[in-house]
């Protein structure tokens, strides 16, 4: 007896395409640049030890500037933008669009699988870099409780940009061509200038909303080099932090998956 | 016999490039070819089948369904995309599988109907290399295979044999044979006739957007008969050897190149100009250097068949 399940429906396809792109993000090439990309702060962790010795506040410090400058504003904005636009642009570039739709799948399940497998990638790679860097400038409290806390905290605040920001170059992707060159004016442009503007306008941005989960630590007082890129202007509180970042993923993947049901992807013969 | 595939007024446009006009259809069991020139709508056609693009204008339908945005439906299509495009970081093994779990099909049937797909296109020992790696035969091959191993009933393929060598192309044109046999409906696109031909007698000439003929092969060969042959002669001695057609009634027109060396003949019945020429050459003591028919192709044809 053929041992077939109906993957017509938005949540079955959503599963295999999960499934198979999750696989095929680990195969590629891509995958491993960026993780290699990501032992800078692991590198950066290990001469912090050394030349620190373990001084507990110090340390602190010097991780949240790693995690703000790196992972934050760099590292997940990065990843989020080539694996977020790739969802629909790799396929029309590599022309390999018709091996999906000619498959008994809902569309909407084809992006939301891509989108989760590809964010299960980035998310392993952000988690173990974090944990890598984390856990050795820390070497010396690793008995500590809220070390562990703090280090969830973190992973989670880190979770919800990828989630963010996938989403919405996942939707920049399905309507746009050349979605990476605008995401790469929206990530590291607008993001970078609009969360110090006053009053609301920083909350256009989603950095802003990141920046307000996590907490502000600079060194020296707050004259350091990289305070700016820690500082934040008027948090927002912590729980509309989430449920905003949230709205969002969920509302520009939607938007995306719409767009791919909607548009034909025509490609040159 | 009721039609497997319809098309009904089927009009699809590039902005301002027109892609198809106009195009009414009906596609039965069996194998058909759909035979045009480049850029002639052929693709089109496919997308428009496949549901990868929808109609501006008309209808095309599936076994009575609408193929556009119709996911179920493909659970027995199976589509041979005509560009040499693959995930390429996977070996053949995985592509197939990975593409038979987009099916539904558990892990278990999927790798038996994997190795069963590649068992029929001969690529068993090569399953497990990358597939960046393969020729482009056997990248052909799997593209196939990824069309045929979920068992469909309609089997749609776009230009299937180009870029095959003799023996790809012959090994290629069983398989699909061997598929049609078992009753099921395979539409074939391409632009070369003996292709088409060896693969069946019911085709559908497509230019320009528009279906300009269907019938079965010798219906189209007729229609190809009607057209003027040119034949372009390059001699020692031009002039001299046209004297010996001025008297062959398949000859309809002789004309002189400026090169001084070219004799252009346009004939109704080539193989008898042909039968001929060998001893009108040797009777006018010539060197022949080279004899080419310029519109001996389909371009030639479909322009001639559409008035140009």
């Amino acid at each position: 007896m053929t041992e077939k399940r109906n993957v017509a429906a938005f949540g079955p396809s959503a599963g295999e395409v999960f499934a198979f792109f999750f696989f095929l993000g680990r195969k590629g090439g891509k995958a491993r640049v960026f993780a290699l990309l990501g032992l800078v702060p692991v590198v950066l962790a290990v001469v912090v030890r050394i030349v620190l010795h373990g001084r507990a506040e110090d340390v602190m410090a010097v991780f949240t500037e790693i995690l703000m400058v790196f992972f934050l504003q760099f590292y997940i904005v990065l990843l989020s933008l080539f694996y977020g636009t790739s969802i629909v642009a790799e396929e029309i570039e590599g022309r390999t669009l018709a091996y999906l739709i000619t498959r008994p799948l809902a569309k909407p399940g084809i992006i939301v699988g891509k989108f989760g497998a590809y964010a299960l990638l980035m998310a392993l790679m952000v988690t173990v870099n974090l944990a890598l860097s984390y856990f050795i400038m820390n070497g010396t409290r690793l008995g500590e409780a809220s070390l562990y806390l703090t280090f969830l905290r973190y992973a989670g605040v880190l979770g919800l940009g990828i989630l963010a920001y996938t989403a919405f170059f996942a939707f920049l992707g399905a309507v746009l061509k050349r979605a990476i060159l605008v995401g790469l004016v929206f990530g590291f442009g607008w993001e970078s200038v609009i969360q110090y503007f006053p009053g609301s306008t920083q909350k256009f941005s989603l950095v802003h909303y990141l920046k307000s989960l996590l907490p502000y630590q600079p060194r020296g007082g707050g004259a350091g080099p990289l305070t700016i890129l820690l500082f934040r202007l008027e948090p927002t509180s912590p729980a509309a932090s989430v449920l905003i970042l949230a709205a969002v993923a969920a509302a520009f993947l939607a938007l995306a998956c719409l767009v791919f049901r909607l548009k034909e992807y025509l490609f040159e013969e | 016999m009721s039609a497997v595939i319809r098309a009904e007024s089927l009009s699809k446009w590039y902005g301002n490039v027109l892609g198809l006009s106009d195009v009414s259809l009906e596609i039965e069991n069996g194998i058909t070819g759909l035979l045009g020139p480049n850029g002639a709508g052929k693709s089109t056609f496919m997308k428009l089948v496949t549901g990868q693009m929808k109609p501006n204008i008309g209808s095309v339908t599936v076994r009575g369904r609408r193929a556009w945005n119709d996911p179920s439906l493909f659970a027995s299509i199976g589509f041979c995309p005509e560009a040499d495009a693959f995930y390429e970081d996977v070996t053949g093994w995985e592509f197939l599988t990975g593409l038979l779990r987009l099916h539904g099909y558990s892990r278990t049937e999927g790798a038996e109907r994997a190795a069963g797909a590649l068992d029929i296109v001969d690529l068993v020992k090569d399953k497990d290399r990358l597939i960046r790696g393969y020729s482009r035969g056997m990248r052909q091959r799997v593209k196939f295979a990824q069309a045929i191993a979920h068992d469909p009933d309609v089997l749609i393929l776009d230009e299937p044999l180009s870029g095959l060598d003799p023996l790809g192309k012959r090994k290629l044109i069983k398989l699909i044979k061997d598929f049609r046999s078992e009753g099921r409906t395979v539409l074939v696109s391409s632009h070369v006739l003996p292709e088409i031909e060896a693969l069946t007698s019911r085709v559908v000439l497509i230019h320009q957007g528009k279906i300009l003929a269907q019938g079965d092969i010798p219906y189209i060969r007729e229609l190809i008969e009607t057209h003027p042959h040119v034949i372009s002669i390059r001699s020692s001695d031009p002039r001299r050897l046209a004297a010996g057609f001025v008297s062959d009634d398949s000859i309809q027109k002789m004309t002189f190149g400026a090169d001084g060396r070219t004799l252009v003949v346009e004939t109704h019945r080539r193989d008898s100009f042909f039968g001929r020429l060998t001893d009108a050459v040797l009777e006018a003591g010539v060197e022949v250097d080279e004899i080419t028919s310029p519109d001996d192709n389909l371009q030639a044809v479909f322009d001639y068949l559409v008035g140009k």
